[in-house]
């Protein structure tokens, strides 16, 4: 300990051995420390200052409540379970397992069996039932006038009703996720909160966004159920499949991921669910402005890669064919489907739309 | 104030349940657990500020060691391998995130930051009072490297060789880091005193 008697305050506040005194204080520091200081009594207000420094200054650090804690690692030791049940074989020999937990486990299959039986039976689920089963106290609104309206969220966010849609909500959601249940029409304006990812249910489809605008239609009396997008990106997902559970609970959007312009359509007859583009696709707001639309010469890659940027559509083309291809055009004034058809014409090409993106056929353009 | 006393030592602790685990023992995972996930979380915050996201990589995390447990090394100190895990997986998530860009992810996600602050009630004269607020400034004038040994180092009590495995950098980089690091606070921290001196003599 002899060092320590020319130490300078800041010395003592970065020393390890002081430090680890006032923070994470064992019997031997304690008593190490003590001793020195009955034999250094001149040091006294220096070690005391220190001893404050040490205590006073530390990183921020969010705040976890014990009783979150508590869930999240009760959580992990549950699914460690559920995943031993797979792949390996029960560490105990099921004959030394109590009768009562081989009942439980008996039952539980039971139930389990009953729960598929249950759902396949029943694929198609409505809004009064999704309602009927939610936890939350919800509120509803029913749009009976012949405009749409206007529904503030709690949470900021704003949902525009169409005539003869109506929606349920919960007055405050709990923290975790925002649930709402739709049936009808409405365009969602989704307040960024990726803590709290938002679901609209609809009848069979589920829509997990993180913040973001869309549009959801969904009539009980309907065969199709469908979900555009306007900004940012949504996550689609039917509620029978199985990994929904997954699919909710992840913080990445899993499940078909539509973007601006792209939609799903979920037939529920078929119970399948497939992406496209909407009829009319829009510009990217944030795009309006700095595209240019006129060309003069330009090789058709240009041309494509300005329109994939200014709609968000990917398009696939071979680009060691088609980048020959010179374009003079002015398409401006055009939709994305007649630009697409002028484009197309000049190189000879031809388009169509799969899975929300647009693929270019053609032959390209050399001469030889 | 007298301190409170630790008996145990922590880490042979950590080490013993990490061993227990290891060879199947679901009392000892939870116990190991319960004991790093505060340090966990607020270390996975630090470079993540969605903490759900950061609660789902530690979950995955175990799990993954629970699910690899045969092959993991009996040895290895389990504090700093978490914590290596964790930062990969994040790194890996938020990577991702940022290459199929999503609105709502912020780009920088992935870089660590923290704020140093200071207690105030809990120093008594005001001289200390103006001399915790001039280190806590400096320490968060830190690059984020820096911050990030200093924070592992002094506020986590992890040792040189540990933030090494848990930065995946060599130790001699840890070393670096944080003697910059106390150059710069060494540099500043005259200027403290003299300032702390000029009050004293005010007062």
């Amino acid at each position: 300990m002899d060092q320590y008697h020319n130490f300078t305050l800041e010395e003592f506040v970065w020393d390890d051995s002081f430090r680890n005194w006032v923070l994470r204080p064992t019997r031997e520091d304690d008593e190490k420390w003590q001793t020195w200081l009955v034999e250094n009594p001149e040091k006294k207000a220096l070690i005391e200052s220190a001893r404050q420094l040490v205590a006073a200054i530390s990183p921020k650090e969010a705040p976890l409540s014990s009783q979150e804690k508590k869930s999240a690692v009760s959580r992990i030791i549950s699914r460690s379970a559920e995943e031993e049940l797979l792949p390996y074989p029960a560490v105990t020999p099921w004959y030394e397992k109590s009768w009562l937990s081989i009942a439980a486990t008996v039952l539980l299959m039971i139930g389990l069996g009953w729960g598929i039986w249950f759902n396949n039976q029943r694929t198609v689920v409505d809004y009064e039932e999704l309602v009927a089963a939610s936890t939350d106290q919800l509120m509803e609104k029913v749009n009976s006038t012949g405009k749409p309206l206007s529904v503030k969220l709690e949470d900021g966010s704003t949902v525009k009703l169409n005539p003869g849609s109506r929606i349920s909500y919960p007055a405050g959601f709990k923290s975790g996720k925002r649930e709402v249940y739709l049936s009808g029409e409405a365009f969602f304006d989704v307040a960024k909160d990726p803590a709290n990812p938002f679901f609209v249910y609809a009848n069979e489809v589920v829509t997990k966004v993180l913040g973001t605008s869309f549009f959801v239609r969904s009539y009980t009396n309907e065969k199709e159920v469908s979900v555009a997008v306007k900004t940012g990106r949504v996550a689609v997902f039917t509620r029978n499949d199985p990994a929904l559970d997954i699919k909710k609970n992840s913080r990445e959007l899993s499940g078909v991921v539509i973007e601006p312009n792209q939609q799903i359509v979920f037939v529920r007859e078929t119970v399948k669910i497939t992406k496209s583009l909407i009829s009319k696709p829009e510009l990217l707001e944030k795009s309006t402005l700095h595209h240019n639309f006129e060309f003069d010469d330009a090789p058709v890659s240009v041309v494509f890669s300005t329109l994939q940027k200014a709609y968000g559509i990917e398009i696939i083309y071979d680009k060691n064919i088609m980048d020959e291809c010179p374009v003079t055009a002015k398409l401006t004034e055009l939709s994305l489907f007649e630009k697409l058809d002028l484009v197309c014409k000049a190189v000879d090409a031809s388009y169509e739309m799969i899975d929300g993106r647009i693929i270019i056929e053609g032959k390209g353009c050399k001469m030889n | 104030m007298k301190p409170i006393i630790i008996d145990n030592h922590q880490e042979d602790r950590e080490i013993t349940l990490w061993r227990e685990l290891l060879a199947g023992n679901v009392s000892s995972f939870e116990q190991l657990i319960d004991r790093t996930y505060d340090l966990l979380f607020q270390y996975g915050n630090k470079f993540c500020r969605d903490r759900e996201l950061v609660k789902d990589c530690i979950q995955d995390i175990f799990l993954e060691v629970w699910e690899k447990r045969n092959a993991l090394n009996h040895n290895i100190p389990p504090r700093a391998y978490l914590l290596a895990s964790l930062r990969r997986r994040l790194h890996r998530v938020t990577q991702r995130n940022r290459l199929q860009p999503v609105e709502d992810f912020s780009p920088e996600g992935s870089q660590f930051d923290v704020e140093f602050s200071a207690e105030y009630q809990f120093i008594q004269t005001e001289q200390d009072q103006q001399i915790a607020s001039r280190i806590t400034t400096l320490m968060n004038e830190l690059p984020k490297r820096q911050k990030e040994a200093v924070y592992l180092r002094f506020f986590h009590d992890l040792d040189r060789e540990e933030i090494a495995a848990i930065m995946d950098i060599h130790p001699q980089s840890v070393s670096n880091l944080l003697q910059t690091a106390f150059k710069f606070l060494k540099t500043q921290w005259k200027a403290i005193i003299s300032v702390a001196i000029f009050f004293r003599f005010l007062a």
